[in-house]
């Protein structure tokens, strides 16, 4: 059996692990893509290949249905147990089937109530379930292995406990790592804005204090108030500024989950870009269906856009063009568009722009990371992202999203 | 009197002036302020948006022989600034450029002030400064026709 296979040679685990020590030692962005493909990996061959199975399907034809669905028994919901729901219920070709402690107030119970997982403090009853497919063991009982081999139905596969921990650590800092290079790029492309908000802010402030020079003269009290209101539009100009870019350059508050306007996110995305690149010659369509709402971290969702923006911007930064931005809302999906007439894509290089590093653009201008983690965060949203480009004729950028707010619902609302 | 021509400190509608003054900037609250801080120094000052309107006024009429001072911003559409530096410096030479800009980069500064930019200031600039820059800019210009 294939999972059986893969935990006999344990060759998979170890390349996992040196993965990980090495992103550890070196803490590099490569070792981190090799982690999280060998993270990958390995849940893929636990889990998307049923038991039984041992046949790999082709990438991308892979069956989602429920019968399909890898039938999960956690034993143990001491901190094992509750990393383990936390990790496994996000991935939807796993079902778990139950969670069972003989200790009835093991902390990983009242998670699963929470995620409406079966509870039980009778393990043997979990075990003989026909139902399972996998049991992963993380009672950290050592008589629990042998226990488990007399008893588990036939076409039952058990993962150790060593396994199944392995398994969460690897994850565990592969999202910490993750959510480091995010910021890091974030703060990294910050140094880019630096002449628009120069620009911005400069502007302002020599309006300010031409006016204040001519007030401390001025005699016509209507000049006088008219030129007072100025300088308040003015340093409200300047002040909105800081705060759009404060906003943007905090952390990303870590597992927000809700509802967010894409709309919204776009334009608030457009006034961050602007900071980024110039928008001179560069012609705005904006088409957007009301409703577009999906669920993730808005702050994520708001880097992504940026990302998108910023790179169609400076895709037609020598000879100007047109910047659409598109929403359509399909009864499950809601669709994202940033479409550019820019320099294109070589074909060749398709494969490669979401790559850590990838970049065409002078240093300091491009740190390579903006589509991997447009990538990182678009995954982790469940969604889909597709490129169609033509050289020197445009790159349009598609996101697909699960829809927050599918029209049944909507019509129960209004 | 033939040297008079050249000289700022001709008239205008009766109205002494001390020379005449380009203002190239996307934004109109910038050409706004700088006129008004420019003429109450007695300057007269026109405007244009950007490099391609710059390069049209400087080439309209009597401007090309009366035009004193072009003083330019660097972030702009269409011809942006640099170009429209490099385009003035070498079709007009005699004008005098005054760079303004709201993003000091030193590197940008150094080439300017090789490709003979008078001046390069950054904003806000006190008024008082401005008018000064514009002031010896002219001055240079006069000495360099002397
Ligand atoms: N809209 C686009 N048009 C043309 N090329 C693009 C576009 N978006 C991305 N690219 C290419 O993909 C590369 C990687 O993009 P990204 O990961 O955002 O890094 P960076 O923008 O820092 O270079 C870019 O350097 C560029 O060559
Ligand atoms: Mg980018």
């Amino acid at each position: 059996m294939a999972l059986l296979a893969l935990l006999g040679n344990s060759r998979m685990l170890k390349k996992a692990a040196s993965g990980v020590l090495a992103s550890l030692r070196g803490s590099t962005y490569r070792s981190v893509r090799l982690a999280s493909s060998l993270t990958a990996a390995l849940l893929d061959d636990l889990f998307e290949h049923p038991a039984g199975r041992s046949t790999a399907l082709p990438h991308g034809d892979r069956l989602m249905e429920k019968s399909d669905h890898t039938k999960v028994a956690i034993l143990g919901a001491g901190r094992g147990g509750l990393a383990l729901l936390d990790l496994l219920h996000q991935i939807p070709s796993i079902e778990i089937v139950g969670i069972a402690d003989r200790d009835p107030a093991a902390p990983g119970l009242p998670r699963a109530r929470e995620l409406r997982i079966p509870v039980t403090t009778d393990m043997p009853d979990l075990i003989s379930n026909h139902g399972v497919s996998l049991i992963m063991d993380v009672t950290g009982d050592p008589e629990m292995e042998a226990y488990l081999h007399a008893h588990k139905p036939p076409t039952v596969d058990i993962l150790s406990g060593s396994a199944s921990r392995l398994l969460w650590q690897l994850v565990q800092h592969e999202s910490k790592l993750e959510a480091e290079l995010l910021q890091s790029e974030k703060l990294a492309g910050i140094g880019s804005f630096a002449a628009g908000v120069a620009h911005d802010i400069n502007n302002p402030l020599q309006l300010i204090l031409g006016l204040a020079e001519n007030l401390a003269e001025e005699r016509d009290l209507t000049a006088v108030h008219e030129q007072a209101r100025d300088i308040i539009e003015a340093v409200k100009r300047t002040s909105a500024i800081c705060r759009d870019l404060t906003h943007y350059s905090r952390r990303a508050s870590p597992h927000e989950n809700v509802l967010v306007s894409v709309n919204d996110k776009l334009d608030e995305a457009l006034k961050i870009a602007r900071y980024a690149s110039s928008f001179h010659d560069i012609e705005m369509i904006k088409q957007y269906q009301p409703g577009a709402a999906v669920k993730g971290n808005p702050d994520e969702l708001l880097h992504v856009l940026v990302n998108l923006i910023t790179n169609a911007v400076h895709a037609m930064e020598h000879a100007g063009g047109t910047l659409t931005l598109e929403t359509t809302v399909l009864d499950e999906q809601v669709g994202v568009r940033i479409s550019d007439t820019g320099c294109g894509i070589a074909p060749d290089k398709i494969p490669e722009i979401f790559e850590p590093f990838f970049t065409t653009k002078a240093p300091g201008k491009g740190t390579g990371l903006g589509l991997y983690n447009v990538k990182t965060i678009v995954d982790k949203m469940q969604g889909k992202i597709t490129v169609d480009s033509q050289i020197d004729k445009g790159t349009t950028f598609t996101l697909t999203f699960p829809n927050a707010e599918p029209a049944g619902q909507e019509g129960c609302l209004s | 009197m033939s040297e008079n021509e050249f000289k700022s400190g001709f008239f205008i509608g009766g109205e002494a002036c001390e020379g005449r003054v380009l203002v190239v900037d996307d934004e109109p609250d910038i050409r706004k302020i700088v006129k008004m801080t420019l003429q109450k120094a007695g300057y007269e000052v026109l405007e244009a948006e950007n490099g391609e309107k710059a390069i049209e006024v400087i080439n309209s009429g009597e401007n090309r022989l009366l035009l004193d001072v072009v003083i330019c911003d660097i972030r702009m559409p269409k011809i942006n600034g640099a170009e429209a530096v490099a385009y003035f410096r070498s079709n007009y030479p005699r004008v005098p450029l005054i760079v303004l800009t709201g993003f000091p980069d030193t590197d940008m500064a150094t080439s300017f002030l090789r490709q003979g930019v008078v001046d390069y200031l950054v904003k806000p600039v006190e008024g008082e400064k401005l008018r000064s820059a514009v002031a010896r800019a002219i001055e240079q210009r006069e000495l360099a026709r002397l």
